[in-house]
């Protein structure tokens, strides 16, 4: 297992460096340019050029990208062209709100969707597994911002029970970080739990009419048992699977979700930074959220082994 | 007890258990009161006010870098940190004293050193300043508190020139950040203002924080924008960057930020109706819009193209699609120049007065030799001005029978391409547009886009022999009067040959809560004198 693990970290390598690769390339041809930005809007032509030069922006495409990569060998992701701060300070300032939104939605999801899910296959056909799967195609259906604007009005302008926005960092104490992450991660879990839900209700339903699920229901075991021991944990690979894509798509919700919330987080830094031009920190949160990729893949392959004993590497 | 009050309660017990420890204490009512939270019109991405000139940093560094001089509101340039001036009869030799006491927010002294290495660093970047330096002999320090600007040649605007609050303003930095190239950024944010610039609580994007510097010696004078007494009644001020304008409209209401600097118009009735929120025009200056044509390419290389574009334009149009049906917000502008601002002039503006005319519009479009090309318009679809003003520019066009090629695009997109010069069907354009702050076409000192130098003019390179040679006369201009005679030539030559077409005046509000007061109308926010109560 561990040869395994350590073979497919290596493999991430010519993975990163194909992405590096295409970013790079990318951000090179696309439109745009930030040192007209820097410049602001009154300067002259002759200013932007100069400030062009002095980011090294005029230099030619190799050039650049070879410094760039040279960088990254040597572990610097560089300066951001805007602020003159480096990139990985940059990144480790939004990284907090990110991941605490991304664990507060992640644990929301399973508490709630895995059960319904399951009540839903259990039940199925009836009201209730109608009912989950109408909230389901409801929670699909309904884009983040509009949850995160309905439910900010509802909870945080009408009852006043929780703040429009903003972020605590956990070390300011418990509450005050989770009372700022309850209504993102809602709107930003809502979809996931409509996913998660379905694949649970769909792989419940397959498990709940093998043979041995009739045998343990012969054998007088209750239902909570049967559904919650036996089926579920046979059902756990279509669902760990989707929790693991959710993960990923996680991080593409949460650039909507911060900015709805005003959340200091690496979504809304992605945004600033593609509208300003800011290509090393582009460049930078390309290649992280490249590497959390991957790495969320292999999570969710050694979590296959958890559930199934006879899957091994 | 209400349900907020339970889930604390609960959640603090489950805190509790996982942290191991008592959750922050809430922050006292009276820290509160010292702390002005302001969510500011854009992120502070960077921090040196000559390097980048965005508005926001010009904002920011207002708080951090005192100025010589600063602009009242009376548009006049008032002592700052200058004690005295003396001028030569020849008006070429400027003597300067600085005031005793002066102190950077490190604790060094303020020196002339300083203040020459600072105002050599704007000059290069600033377009009064580089005039100065075409006309300067030296720039020295003669003592400790006492420095001087010798001239070849008179410059009767140089007080104007280091008051003036358009971007990049004359911040005075100690010497060893101000001798930093000035296409490069500074790296220390050592202030000489009211408040000190806290680095290690920057989150660029999110957040800036600001320290009431305590050796700061203000003036005695009452605070006027950017002169007079600047007294700090809050201790903290921090600005919470927020993207989403509903996020801060709510923010607001809920008592979360204090100060909000731009509400966007559709959320100003919503403000309006809260009992806690004041809502007030925030600049008085407000803005120009700005319909800028290509002069380089057909069909606007013709005069006759563009003023045919005047004759059509509806300017009512631009200005409902930009702040909507709310009358106080806009007014026609015949000119260029700030409307109520001593030098506002309608000579010229017939043209973009009275019932638009299509027929004679389209007749003189055909006499430009116009037959249906297509025109390049570029629309920033994500700055909510210059889309609605692309969106009339369409119809407009379309209705005048042009060909209109709308590229909907970002800003920093038309940031990047309105400086090629190149064809519009090879990566170059027609027409683009933009937004002037108020304050920056009060006089045609910083006004770069009514300048019409041909190849050094703004973006759309128009060239008028006629607006050069009234900016020149302005420029030397000795009184009042001769200055409004030398704006009002230029206002007409430059509608004549439409430098550019104005698409109206138009203001925005400002809302803060009701525990907040001494908020000042201006072209930026100042925060000295503004205090809040629990």
């Amino acid at each position: 297992m561990l040869s395994y693990i350590l073979r497919r970290i290596v493999a991430t390598l010519p993975v990163m460096a194909i992405v590096a690769l295409f970013v790079f390339s990318l951000l090179y041809i696309a439109p745009g340019d930030p040192a007209v930005v820097i410049a602001g809007d009154q300067a002259s032509p002759e200013d932007v050029e100069r400030i062009r030069q002095s980011l090294g922006l005029d230099r030619p495409f190799l050039i650049q990208f070879g410094s760039w990569v040279w960088r990254i060998l040597h572990g610097d992701l560089g300066t951001s062209i805007f602020t003159n701060l480096p990139v990985s300070t940059m990144i480790g300032q939004r990284l907090g709100p990110t991941l605490s939104l991304m664990i507060v939605t992640l644990l929301l999801t399973i508490v709630v969707a895995v059960p319904l899910g399951v009540v839903a296959a259990w039940k199925a056909g009836s009201l209730i597994d109608r009912a989950i799967m109408g909230f389901a195609v409801f929670g699909f259906s309904l884009p983040v911002f509009v949850v995160g604007y309905m439910l900010a009005y509802i909870f945080a302008l009408e009852l006043e029970w929780l703040p429009v926005q903003g972020y605590t960092p956990l070390n300011e104490g418990f509450w005050p970080w989770l009372e700022n992450l309850i209504l993102p991660a809602i709107a930003l879990g809502c979809v996931y739990i409509a996913l998660v839900a379905r694949i649970t209700r769909a792989a419940m339903l397959e498990v709940l009419q093998q043979d041995y699920i009739r045998t343990a229901r012969a054998k007088g075991l209750g239902q909570g048992g049967i559904l919650f021991i036996h089926a579920l944990k046979n059902a756990a690979v279509p669902i760990v699977t989707v929790i693991g894509i959710g993960i990923a798509l996680l991080i593409g919700g949460a650039v909507v979700t911060e900015s709805v919330f005003a959340i200091p987080g690496l979504g809304r830094l992605t945004i600033d930074a593609i509208l300003r031009r800011d290509y090393p920190v582009i460049q930078g949160i390309v290649l992280l959220f490249s590497f959390v990729y991957v790495l969320v893949n292999l999570m969710i392959d050694v979590t296959y082994t958890l559930v199934d004993p006879r899957i091994r590497y | 007890m209400d349900r907020r009050t339970v889930l604390k309660g609960l959640a603090g017990a489950g805190g509790l258990a996982l942290t191991g420890g008592l959750s922050a204490p809430a922050i006292a009512q009276g820290a509160a009161a010292r702390t002005l939270r302001f969510v500011p019109q854009a992120n502070l991405a960077n921090f040196d006010p000559i390097w980048g000139t965005q508005y926001v940093v010009r904002n920011a560094a207002a708080l951090v870098w005192d100025t010589l001089y600063g602009i009242d509101a009376q548009l006049q340039p008032q002592r700052q940190m200058v004690e005295s001036e003396e001028t030569t009869d020849d008006g070429k030799t400027w003597t300067f004293r600085l005031r005793p006491g002066l102190k950077f927010h490190d604790g060094e002294p303020v020196l002339s050193k300083d203040v020459v290495a600072s105002l050599s660093r704007w000059a290069a970047r600033d377009p009064m300043g580089l005039m100065i330096i075409a006309i300067q002999q030296e720039l020295t320090a003669v003592d400790d508190r006492t420095f001087k600007w010798v001239l070849k040649q008179p410059f009767p605007k140089m007080l104007y020139a280091l008051a003036k609050n358009n971007a990049p303003c004359s911040f005075i930095m100690p010497e060893r950040i101000a001798k930093t190239d000035p296409f490069k950024q500074i790296t220390e944010y050592v202030g000489s203002g009211p408040m000190k610039f806290a680095k290690s609580e920057w989150v660029p994007g999110a957040k800036s924080v600001f320290e009431k510097f305590a050796d700061y010696v203000p003036r005695q004078e009452k605070a006027s924008w950017l002169a007079g007494g600047k007294q700090m009644l809050v201790d903290r001020v921090e600005w919470i960057v927020m993207p989403d304008p509903a996020t801060a409209a709510a923010a607001l209401q809920n008592g979360e930020v204090d100060w909000w600097e731009n509400p966007i118009a559709d959320l100003v009735p919503v403000l309006k109706k809260n009992k806690n929120i004041s809502v007030d025009i925030g600049d008085p200056l407000g803005n120009i819009g700005s319909f800028r044509m290509n002069h380089l390419f057909a069909p606007f290389n013709d005069v006759r193209a563009r003023r045919a574009v005047l004759m059509a334009l509806s300017q009512e149009d631009y200005m409902r699609a930009i702040v909507g049906d709310d009358t106080a917000l806009w007014k026609p502008l015949p000119g260029f120049f700030t409307p109520d601002t001593p030098l506002y002039s309608e000579m010229g503006g017939e043209i973009l007065k009275g019932k638009r005319d299509f027929d004679a519009a389209k007749k003189l479009l055909a006499e430009s030799g116009y037959s249906g090309q297509p025109v390049t318009c570029l629309v920033a679809q994500d700055q909510p001005i210059t889309k609605a003003q692309g969106d009339v520019t369409a119809d407009l066009l379309k209705k005048l029978g042009m060909n209109v090629d709308f590229v909907a695009t970002d800003w920093g997109t038309v940031g990047s391409r309105r400086a090629a010069k190149t064809p519009p069907g090879q990566g170059g354009w027609n027409m683009f547009h933009s937004w002037h702050a108020g304050a920056d076409c009060i006089t045609p000192a910083s006004y770069t886009a009514i300048r019409a130098n041909g190849d050094k003019a703004w973006f759309g390179w128009p060239t008028s022999a006629g607006t050069e040679k009234e900016v020149t006369a302005w420029f030397d201009a000795k009184s009042l009067d001769e200055e409004k005679a030398a704006v009002g030539r230029l206002n007409k030559a430059a509608l004549d040959d439409v430098v550019y077409a104005p698409t109206g005046f138009f203001l925005t509000y400002t809302a803060w809560r009701k525990n907040v007061s001494g908020v000042a109308k201006g072209p930026l926010p100042f925060f000295w004198g503004v205090s809040k109560s629990a």
